[in-house]
């Protein structure tokens, strides 16, 4: 278990998830009666260190997104325990709050959402998005306020004349600039960044990236970069857990999972990444078949069908999530036996 | 719209291939839309050429104009659109000598004309970013497979199914019988993508158009049917243009790159020279400014300034130099600088590079 982090002080620790479940139950007919679950987050163990980034990956339905909401519990968990290191009261278990003491806790934690286009209200003006925030939580009011917005607006990089503009007058990058304001307002210690640059063109995504890194600096932030693009979190990661059907099967150092994968998921997945460099071609890994269902998982290992190195005991047997090498933690019964090719091959 | 002739008679000389390896080339291609709020100028002047049995890469930022390009040359530009000047000369071969037997300028053509649509799906064809909107979800993947073999090859339905089965087969699609009577919404992401390639390819096209083919796809069923491509595209040599904004995967499929800002060609060149010798800041601004998996130094990323300006708005000079940090003032804001050779099959448009002026810009 990821909790035995006996090597590492709880202190420099902001955020320890352990067990998460999130199931959906899938109803059918005029009743609505259930007939199934779908297991988006299966018992997921990660922690959080202050200040770092990160990075969360895996394909569509792999449960990234959900991990990443249940966890500020923008949906209610199913199970488990999240364990947030509060600047004010230490270590809080949040799944156990109710909405009054979830209240409290909830300016430290924030999101910025994929799509900047359907995340702000076209009826807002841009100071009354990044202000509503700050108003709800009776921070500021008044030139306290006008102030703090301009503050806000300068950090991302916005001119505060633009306040009064409304969201459909500003172009992707812009829009997402607002969407980060807004999240930043409260002063939080935490930021899910939910896919934030993927709708987005190449070069508005490095502008974007590249605001996301000054603020962690600036402002001593802690991220939790949900994302599907390999090379974008490869680039802003400081470690990274791969997620598939609603598990994790790896967490590392960005390096060591990009170079020397112990998991023969995150193996296939750095294989198919396309390289930008024509002189450096390679074939992919064939992962026959599909992502398995999440409501209905094989038995196991869910990556079992799908992997070239399975065995028996794969189709039995569920590998928990051990530490394979210091901070290293893989979930494969031959974790420490396969030589695995990293992402240069 | 006046003034047709002189920056396109200059340029026409500019190709970098020789003719007979040519199967398409598009000429000082002007597309524009006439919207209430305006005259979208989506293409302003295209000039490249289309090698045969090759894989060329369309790249650039959305809205400079890839997809409209795939559009006007399959004739597919619907109102408000319109193709206002240039040419596009298809150069058809016969299929077993492979000798030339006749050139057609696409532009002269009803757009939905009897000899377009004699070409569209069976000379050329497309395939489009999103399959789940771009197939119809009220006939089966049999029967939109089938509408095309049975319009262009004239076998009866039993034989139409036979081949729409064999090509399902031959995309590497799980029990294609089984298929064939599925709706798109029964199939996975990937499967759709396959079944559009399969119609797509349904009457052996000797030009295919794939736009943003893997876009919508997850990374490891993205390298599946970039595999898939590049073997279909190997065993029948088949001519594909890919329209993407993903590097990382023009790296990967393609032998030739065209890169194109705000409805020009600002630079083709063979894929090693886009990578290693970009002569356009444009093109190199925008190689800086992806991440590179496997580059184990975290660089910071150098973001190209600014944005894409709107397609209304008129420019003058290159139309790139509000973003340039090597535009010479007095030049690049003056003056649309004309493609040129600046090596062995390599054009660009850039004053850095040559002063050749294009004067067509109207």
């Amino acid at each position: 278990m990821l909790s035995e982090i006996s090597h590492l002080n709880k202190d420099e620790l902001l955020l320890e998830v352990k067990d998460l479940k999130k199931y959906f139950a899938i109803r059918r007919g005029t009743i609505k009666k259930t007939s199934g679950t779908v297991k988006a987050v299966d018992g997921v163990n990660l922690f959080v260190k202050k200040g770092e980034t990160l990075g969360l990956v895996g394909e569509s339905g792999c449960g990234k997104t959900t991990t990443g909401r249940t966890i500020i519990r923008l949906l209610e968990p199913t199970g488990g325990e999240i364990l947030f290191n509060d600047p004010t009261q230490g270590w809080i278990d949040l799944a156990k709050m109710d909405r009054k003491q979830m209240f409290t806790v909830r300016s430290n934690m924030q999101i910025i959402f994929q799509d900047p286009f359907s995340s702000l209200d076209p009826r807002m003006t841009v100071e009354r998005i990044i202000s509503e925030p700050l108003v709800i939580n009776k921070i500021a009011k008044g030139e306290e306020l006008h102030d703090t917005i301009t503050e806000l607006m300068r950090t991302v990089g916005m001119r505060p004349e633009f306040r009064s503009r409304y969201p459909h007058a500003f172009s992707g990058g812009q829009r997402q600039r607002i969407g980060i304001a807004r999240a930043l307002a409260l002063n939080p210690k935490l930021i899910i960044c939910d896919e934030p640059v993927s709708a987005l063109d190449v070069s508005i995504q490095a502008q974007v990236l590249n605001l996301l890194e000054d603020l962690q600096r600036d402002l001593n932030l802690t991220y939790i970069f949900v994302a599907h693009d390999l090379s974008v979190v490869e680039h802003i990661s400081d470690r990274v857990a791969v997620m598939y059907v609603g598990r994790l099967v790896e967490v590392a150092d960005t390096e060591a999972l990009y170079y020397s994968p112990k998991h023969p998921y995150t193996e296939a997945l750095m294989a198919a990444v396309p390289k930008p460099d024509p002189r450096k071609r390679d074939r992919p890994i064939k992962l026959p078949g599909e992502v398995a269902s999440p409501a209905n998982p094989p038995s196991g290992c869910y990556f079992h069908p799908r992997c070239r190195y399975a065995k028996d005991i794969c189709s039995s047997e569920a590998p928990p999530l051990i530490e394979v090498e210091p901070l290293h933690y893989s979930a494969c019964h031959f974790a420490s036996e396969l030589k695995l090719r990293g992402v240069m091959g | 719209m006046t003034n047709e002739t002189s920056g396109s008679v200059r340029e026409s000389t500019v190709s970098i291939f020789p003719d007979e390896d040519i199967i398409l080339k598009v000429r000082n291609l002007h597309t524009y839309f006439f919207t209430d709020i305006g005259i979208a100028r989506a293409l302003n002047g295209v000039n490249f050429d289309i090698p045969r049995g090759k894989v060329m890469g369309m790249v650039g930022e959305s809205g400079c104009g890839k997809s409209v390009t795939a559009l006007s040359i399959l004739r597919m530009v619907t109102k408000p659109g319109k193709i206002v000047r240039g040419e596009i000369t298809l150069y058809r071969q016969d299929r077993q000598n492979k000798s030339i037997i006749d050139e057609i300028d696409l532009t002269k053509l009803e757009a939905m004309g009897p000899e377009m649509r004699s070409l569209r799906g069976a000379e050329m064809s497309m395939i489009f970013q999103e399959p789940m909107t771009s197939l119809n979800p009220s006939y089966t993947i049999g029967d939109q497979i089938m509408e095309g073999i049975i319009l262009h090859q004239k076998v009866d339905k039993v034989e139409a199914e036979k081949r729409a089965i064999a090509i399902l087969d031959g995309v590497g699609m799980a029990n294609p019988q089984l298929v064939v009577k599925r709706y798109p919404h029964e199939l996975s992401g990937g499967m759709r993508q396959r079944a559009m390639i399969s119609l797509a390819l349904s009457c052996n096209p000797s030009i295919l158009f794939a736009d943003e083919p893997t876009t919508a796809l997850d990374v490891t069923t993205e390298a599946q049917i970039l595999d898939l491509m590049r073997g279909l595209q190997s065993r029948i040599n088949m001519t594909i243009v890919f329209i993407t904004h993903n590097l990382g995967v023009v790296a990967q499929m393609c032998d030739y790159v065209t890169v194109m800002y705000l409805g020009r060609v600002v630079e083709q060149a063979t894929i090693d020279d886009i990578f290693y010798n970009p002569k356009h800041p444009y093109t190199s601004s925008l190689l800086r400014s992806i991440p590179h998996v496997g580059s184990s130094q975290k660089e910071r990323l150098q973001p190209i300034r600014g944005v894409v300006p709107d397609p209304y708005s008129k420019i003058n000079g290159c139309p790139f130099h509000p973003r340039c940090d090597q535009a010479i003032p007095g030049t690049c804001d003056v003056n649309v600088p004309g493609l040129t050779n600046v090596g062995v099959s390599h054009t660009v448009r850039c004053f850095l590079h040559s002063d050749a002026v294009e004067d067509s810009y109207a």
